[in-house]
């Protein structure tokens, strides 16, 4: 093989000697990237040809219907996942023993327990629990709010696990100089120490909340009429896939894009004078 | 000089763990000196030092802020904070806040003091130490000794009776310490209140009231920086100075 790159790397020669050198490597990519490509594109191709445009169009308002409500739930999930996150990030990094072991526990148990039976748990098993005890459930559309509930309590946890690992990545100086102005720990916390510990989990915290919309699929389960459920009515009932599947994959790409492209704006918004530099 | 002692430890030990780093240290601070802690890394000057505003805990002897022991359980540790300002070797500049932020989130936040005023205050303290000009700019944008005299700023924003330095021109580039030093010798001059840990024998000397030398966690000797430079009284000063000097 010719000597075509001019690296430097391979002065000595031994490296063009190999066979899986930095150009098979970059030819191996390209040509792994064009395979998949015609796969998708001849996957796609199918699909398109298989997909009903008038059933297509005839869906569309009960997905809608279905995504606003999609919509509300994760605002729902996020907003309160956020604030409890960082209680619960507070609570682990808390040198008082009670308040950081009942917020390990609560981790330990929210991240080791699928969130499918956390679901099952909160709108099986709360009502069951209440009528027992109290007589008539109040709530007669329970699965909405058990579903906020039940992504709010799971999120937190992860959340609460990005913001302990945001805190713990701010150097110790910051809460001693903090400190040694005369800040009480809690004023140090708000304005000195969870500003640079939210940049630092931002990234995670992100990531977290992509995964929440996500997880809205499984509120098929607990009777949300969410997206999957959707799918799965307009499905039994026309035998038709793939044309709801291409509507509910529109659907979720609308949320997660954008909530992605939003978190990269936050973090570039938090760059305080030098991004580069840090 | 006998004037009025501003700051007291009195017969303080402090152990890490089995090490007991700090043994049976007093020392006095005067009102307006410049008390200056000399001495090899490690014979726990730094830590002397963080014990005066309890970013360390002492486990035997007192500390008194103008007569009031701030290492009492009971003591108000917040409000007593508040009167010893504390620069650092390492700046610790907030970096989520401009210099002008730095310097007033303080007086804002625990003096509850009114936004412009901070403001005002904050501009002719960044003025005094010649940042002024870098008022909006974030401590990344700046250069190490332009982040120590905003730090320098900020603990001053605070109007505290004494200041203590922890070794603070160690992390900065060499061409960078005599901008910070002089901030320092300015403060002196003002009649400033200052405890100062470094290695800069220059300015120890020169702008020094009390030189103080430790080693292994004891003073070793105490005395007024001609003295103390010319005619050192213990072996173990001669031999410190014969290294330094």
């Amino acid at each position: 093989m010719s000597d075509a790159y001019t690296d430097g790397a391979a002065a000595d020669g031994s490296t063009t000697d190999r066979w899986f050198n930095d150009q098979t490597l970059k030819r191996a990519g390209a040509a792994i990237a064009g395979a998949f490509t015609l796969a998708v594109g001849v996957l796609l191709y199918y699909i398109v040809d298989f997909a009903d445009p008038n059933l297509f169009v005839r869906i569309i308002p009960r997905f809608l219907e279905a995504f606003v409500l999609v919509l509300g739930i994760v605002a729902g999930g996020s907003v309160l996942s956020i604030p409890l996150g960082i209680f619960v990030g507070l609570g682990r990094v808390s040198k008082t023993r009670f308040t950081n072991a009942i917020s390990t526990g609560y981790v330990e148990f929210f991240r080791g327990t699928p969130l499918l039976f956390q679901l099952i748990v909160i709108y099986y098993g709360i009502p069951a629990l209440w009528i027992q005890n109290f007589g008539d459930f109040p709530i007669s559309n329970w699965a909405i709010p058990a579903a906020i509930i039940g992504l709010m309590l799971n999120h937190g946890a992860y959340v609460g696990e990005a913001i302990r690992g945001g805190i713990g990545a701010v150097p110790e100086g910051q809460m001693e100089a903090a400190r040694s102005l005369g800040m009480s720990y809690v004023q140090a916390m708000r304005e000195v120490i969870l500003p640079q510990a939210w940049r630092n989990a931002l990234a995670a915290i992100g990531n977290d909340q992509v995964i929440l919309v996500k997880d809205t699929s499984l509120l098929t389960v607990i009777a949300v009429p969410e997206l999957i459920s959707e799918f799965r009515q307009v499905n039994s009932a026309t035998f038709d896939p793939w044309t709801p599947i291409i509507l509910v994959a529109i659907l979720y790409l609308c949320i997660t894009i954008p909530l992605g492209k939003f978190v990269r704006y936050l973090e570039a918004r938090s760059d305080w004078g030098g991004g580069d530099r840090r | 000089m006998s004037a009025h002692s501003l700051l007291e430890f009195d017969n303080i030990d402090k152990y890490y763990g089995d090490t007991h780093v700090l043994k049976e240290v007093s020392l006095e601070v005067d009102e307006q000196d410049v008390c200056v802690v000399i001495g090899p890394s490690g014979s726990g000057k730094s830590t002397l030092l963080r014990c005066a505003n309890r970013l360390e805990e002492i486990q035997a002897g007192e500390i008194r802020l103008d007569g009031t022991a701030l290492t009492h359980p009971e003591a108000d540790i917040n409000m007593l904070r508040q009167r010893i300002g504390m620069v650092f070797q390492s700046f610790n500049l907030f970096p989520h806040k401009t210099a002008i932020e730095n310097v007033t989130l303080a007086p804002q936040k625990v003096k509850g003091i009114d936004d412009e005023i901070a403001y005002e205050e904050g501009m002719s303290i960044l003025e005094d130490v010649g940042m002024s000009g870098h008022a909006d700019a974030y401590p990344n944008q700046l250069s190490g000794g332009q982040q120590q005299r905003i730090a320098i700023a900020r603990a001053l924003a605070m109007d505290p009776r004494v200041m203590l330095f922890d070794e603070v021109t160690s992390a900065l580039d060499p061409e960078l310490v005599g901008e910070v030093l002089e901030v320092m010798r300015a403060l002196a001059e003002e009649g400033m209140t200052m405890m100062v840990v470094t290695h800069e024998m220059g300015f120890a000397r020169e702008v020094g009231d009390k030189i103080v030398l430790m080693a292994d966690g004891k003073v070793v000797e105490t005395g007024e920086p001609k003295a103390f430079f010319e005619n050192p009284q213990t072996d173990r000063a001669q031999q410190f100075l014969s290294r330094m000097l």
